[in-house]
């Protein structure tokens, strides 16, 4: 009996130590989208970080790339957001840490790079018979034309031998 | 007299106009292969249950075969040109694989993606028959460390070009897998282009 209480107890302080350090639980750092082609902007949130205690620092880090973006705005949701820039970056995928104002951490996240638009990859099959059309035209003009010409010579004989 | 003096003449007038109907006719018949199109009952689902497959360490990939459609083919890594459009294989080696390099390498964790050509202006190329692949069809991928990941496919499906699903084909997967991707729908003389891109969509198990 004594020790179901203190099961029950310890469940219950579980649960109340989750609900009341949400922050601690749900410090993140959002990449919206997380897939972008190359030369589209993303927007990082730090979702946790105060405005009033400063600006978010998201430190961006990848194949070709690690840098420092400073937040701009405060999110519509809460939190700080910046926007970023993908031009020149190389693909791949990148990994976004977010330090807020005060120095704490927001987590972080990936975002991933790609090319642009789907692949190039057919050229239309060339063996659908056009060739062979042109090819037939021109002989078959060139046939009829000659066939003229005999025709002619045929009718006057003596021009023709002019 | 005249048909003497007129016979070569005669005669080669008919033979051109023989040849050239005879073009023609061939011409008329000879209808333009078209890639097949992925059936609707194929299109992806949420990916299989993967197996507890541990992942593998990066090594490109050497080889890709798909025995349900008779593919061999050598794969060399491609990755995209200055304008950011992927890159393909060279149209003068339609049946050369090309291995998207930027990403992970098949077995890893995440979406290897492999590209290849429908056709070129001499026949049906490497993934011209993508579309007839379905769902739980294989596909083997030799890698240079001389393992050899083997994927099942969960889904086939054709996208426009311009809704390419790039999430789907180069985003995140918590599990290994693989993106076969080619050109299919019609064929737009004015752009020289496909409309649409085929995916298909498979997991490792193996």
């Amino acid at each position: 009996m004594k020790a179901k209480t203190v099961l029950v107890s310890a469940a219950v302080g579980v649960g109340l130590g989750a609900l009341l350090l949400p922050g601690a639980a749900l410090a993140e750092t959002i990449v919206s989208p997380a897939t972008t082609p190359v030369g589209g902007t993303v927007v990082l949130t730090a979702t946790t970080c105060n405005p009033k205690s400063g600006d978010a620092i998201f430190r961006v880090t990848g194949p070709n790339r690690d840098i420092n973006v400073r937040s701009t705005t405060a999110a519509a949701g809460g939190g700080l957001s910046a926007e970023l820039f993908t031009a020149g970056f190389t693909l791949g995928t990148y990994t976004v840490t977010a330090t807020c104002g005060d120095g704490s951490a927001a987590g972080s996240a990936t975002f991933t790079v790609t090319p642009i638009g789907g692949a190039p990859a057919g050229a239309g099959d060339g063996t659908d018979g056009t060739g062979s059309l042109a090819a037939g035209a021109t002989l078959l003009g060139t046939a009829l034309g000659g066939a003229l010409i005999l025709a002619r010579r045929r009718r006057h004989p003596a021009g023709a031998a002019a | 007299m005249w048909w003497r003096r007129q016979a070569p003449a005669v005669v080669a007038v008919a033979l051109l106009g023989t040849a050239g109907l005879g073009l023609i006719a061939s011409g008329l018949t000879a209808a333009p292969t078209r890639p097949p199109r992925p059936d609707a009952a194929d299109a992806p689902v949420t990916a299989r249950p993967a197996p507890s497959l541990p992942p593998l360490p990066r090594a490109d990939p050497v080889r890709v075969e798909v025995p349900a459609i008779g593919v061999r083919a050598e794969v060399v890594p491609v990755a995209a040109d200055a304008a950011g459009v992927l890159e393909v294989p060279p149209l003068d080696r339609p049946a050369l694989a090309g291995w998207y390099s930027p990403g992970v390498s098949p077995g890893e964790t995440g979406n290897a993606v492999l590209v290849g050509h429908v056709d070129s202006p001499t026949g049906p190329a490497v993934f011209f028959d993508l579309g007839r692949l379905r769902r739980g069809d294989t596909v083997r991928v030799t890698r240079a460390d001389a393992g050899v990941a083997t994927f099942t496919v969960d889904g086939v499906a054709a996208y426009p070009k311009d809704r390419f699903p790039a999430e789907l084909v180069y985003g995140p997967n918590p599990v290994a897998g693989l993106r076969l991707v080619t050109c299919g729908g019609r064929f737009d003389e004015r752009s020289g282009d496909y409309v649409d891109n085929v995916v298909v969509f498979a997991t490792r198990t193996g």
